[in-house]
């Protein structure tokens, strides 16, 4: 089994010869004394072998009740009086079928000069989260441009793109995905 | 609030034993294919106040890092003839005809001491046929930090046969979903799956982290006060500080080489390009411009050109720009939709993620756009793909209907195995630098 083995460890041992041969002439000594030594390497922490999560919320700290609840509120479904209105795959063009419900938003803020509305751009599942994020920027802003197009201000709308981090419906088919890729209306 | 972490892992004085004159002989070419792979035993430590599972748990991980290089074959322990003692550390030489007759080319032997809380653990590895010790170390540290340990002997292994520096030590940060939460947390997991710990601790979306060159810093996108902002986590003494604010959505995708810079990408007005962001704040540069989504930005080792995402023929590829001017090319040619580009550390190779066929898959193509190879298919989707610092392993999410776990292959595919799949919704790994 060592047969070509054999000549490589050959090989080595006569290597290994020649460089004592050449000059490893001082046998080495074993360096206890940590003064002699490499320099100290810091390493960072890491505890247990366990994934430990905390089984009540942890409470934040003071000042920062605000902060952290919109935080938690982030990941929340806020509720909308609006229905959400959806794309196609990979893309952020209003629909047809959109339109009446944008006419609605539009006419609600309209009549209500001081309401201010947030826009929250969604995708589904499909695809990578940085680009999704970036195409549910695009999907939100393409709302927003629409709601100018009937007469809304820029000024009243916010956006913000949750990518494939929020989706509505878990499910992993077909008709969860085309749920998901949405514009969700809130009105603040 | 966040978790401090858990005080520094203080691995003092790596202590030299024996400078072997046989660093010049190359045991092992790491880069040929196909060789036999190096029998080496690895029997129990001798424990002296420490646990007694230290006996068994350091060789277990040295062992799981040799056998990740395809490189060595572990002897199963059953087979061993020698029982390794105290006085094995104190001049008595091994019986070294009891570990060539079971086959075994070297032998590594180690010592667990327990120090107060901290444990000193001396390893040594010898070859059997020279009867010669090829390196040797003693570490010194928290007795939590015994795989950190292993993993620093099975760098020096590897290195003494190849003269290759290993990755072991390296870690790898994620995104994932406590469990019963709806959040995205981030944590970092070392590489066997077992040390892992949590990054943040805000209950919001936490996303993209990506490491400094030092390993000293993380950035990621938070949604903690509501909107997405880019933060720096210092993970030595773990404060954060804000660093992009401005725009919608915002990513990090890569740190420049020297540590000052960050690309990332952010969305205003509907439209994502690429920012170069200087590190102290003083200014965000637009690198790559257009209408559309340009997202992902990958930076070349010598920070000449990066490799990014842009949806600009009308679905998302991947491109390459040099910094310096010039054209785009697009390096992606697997299917309607790539993206996740990752530029290897070693070399001129990119791995990215493409949908064919339905699924998707990881690719490594060379920057020149040629040679593009498949790497990582699987009855699932095979995303966000991560080089190894050495450039020999990439680490990317597998995922299934709701199942998600993170998963590691040797870029020459003789190897894989998955690395964690404790937590739901795992993705977006990062591999870190050396440290």
């Amino acid at each position: 089994m060592n047969g070509e083995r054999v000549w490589k460890w050959g090989a080595a041992v006569l290597a290994v010869m020649m460089l004592c041969a050449l000059g490893c002439a001082k046998k080495q000594e074993v360096k206890s004394t940590e003064a002699a030594a490499a320099p100290a390497v810091q390493e960072k922490a890491a505890p247990g072998g366990i994934v430990s999560e905390p089984l009540m919320p942890q409470a934040p700290a003071t000042g920062e009740t605000q902060v952290a609840a919109a935080g938690v509120a982030v990941t929340q479904e806020k509720p909308s009086s609006f229905m959400d209105i959806h794309f196609d795959f990979d893309k952020s063009s209003i629909r047809e079928d959109a339109k009446p419900v944008l006419s609605g938003v539009a006419d609600h803020l309209k009549k209500n000069k001081g309401m201010r509305l947030l826009i929250e751009g969604h995708c589904d599942e499909r695809g990578t989260s940085e680009y999704n994020m970036a195409l549910g920027d695009r999907r939100a802003e393409s709302a927003r441009a629409y709601l100018a197009s009937l007469g809304v201000p820029a000024s009243a709308i916010s956006t913000v793109s949750f990518g494939k981090e929020k989706p509505l419906d878990p499910g992993h088919n077909e008709a969860a995905w085309a749920k998901n890729r949405r514009d969700h209306f809130v009105v603040k | 609030m966040t978790r401090r972490l858990v005080g520094p892992l203080l691995l003092a004085l790596a202590v030299v034993l024996t400078p072997e004159a046989g660093r010049a002989i190359l045991y092992i070419d790491i880069n040929a294919p196909g060789g036999k792979r190096m029998p080496v035993a690895l029997p129990a430590l001798v424990v002296v106040g420490a646990d007694p599972s230290l006996s068994a748990a350091i060789p277990k991980v040295v062992s799981d890092d040799l056998r990740m290089t395809a490189l060595f074959e572990v002897l199963s322990p059953q087979s061993y003839l020698e029982k390794i003692l105290p006085a094995h550390f104190t001049g008595k030489p091994l019986s070294f005809p009891d570990w060539k007759m079971i086959g075994a080319e070297a032998v590594v032997i180690g010592k667990v001491e327990a120090r107060g809380d901290q444990i000193a653990v001396e390893m040594r590895l010898y070859d059997s046929t020279l009867g010669n010790m090829m390196t040797g170390r003693r570490y010194t540290g928290p007795a939590r930090s015994f795989r950190m340990i292993a993993h620093k002997f099975a760098n020096e292994i590897l290195y003494a046969f190849t003269g290759v520096r290993g990755i072991f030590d390296t870690e790898i940060a994620f995104t994932a979903t406590p469990r019963g939460g709806r959040d995205k947390e981030i944590y970092i997991v070392g590489l066997d799956g077992q040390d892992v710990r949590k990054i943040t601790d805000n209950r919001s979306f936490n996303l993209f982290p990506r490491w400094s060159p030092n390993g000293n810093l993380l950035a990621y996108t938070s949604f903690k006060t509501g909107v997405p902002a880019i933060y720096l986590r210092n993970l030595g003494d773990g404060s954060e500080r804000l660093l992009v604010k401005f725009g919608n959505s915002k990513s990090p995708g890569s740190f420049a080489p020297g540590g000052d810079a960050l690309y990332a990408s952010v969305s205003v007005g509907g439209n994502s390009e690429i920012y170069r962001v200087r590190l102290n704040g003083s200014n965000a540069e637009k690198v790559v411009a257009g209408w559309g989504i340009q997202v992902s930005p990958s930076v070349s080792p010598d920070g000449k050109r990066i490799a990014f995402v842009s949806n600009k023929s009308g679905s998302p590829q991947v491109y390459i720009r040099d910094l310096a001017g010039g054209a785009d090319k697009r390096v992606s040619h697997a299917g309607g939709y790539s993206t996740s580009p990752s530029w290897s550390p070693a070399g001129d190779r990119i791995a990215f993620t493409s949908q064919e066929g339905g699924k998707f898959s990881i690719y490594t193509v060379k920057a020149d756009g040629s040679d593009q190879q498949l790497l990582a298919s699987a009855d699932g989707d095979c995303t966000d793909p991560s080089f190894s610092p050495d450039g020999r392993y990439v680490v990317y999410t597998f995922q299934k209907k709701g199942y998600s776990e993170l998963k590691i292959i040797s870029t020459d595919g003789r190897w894989g195995k998955s690395l964690f799949s404790g937590l739901s919704g795992v993705g977006s790994p990062a591999w870190s630098p050396r440290r």
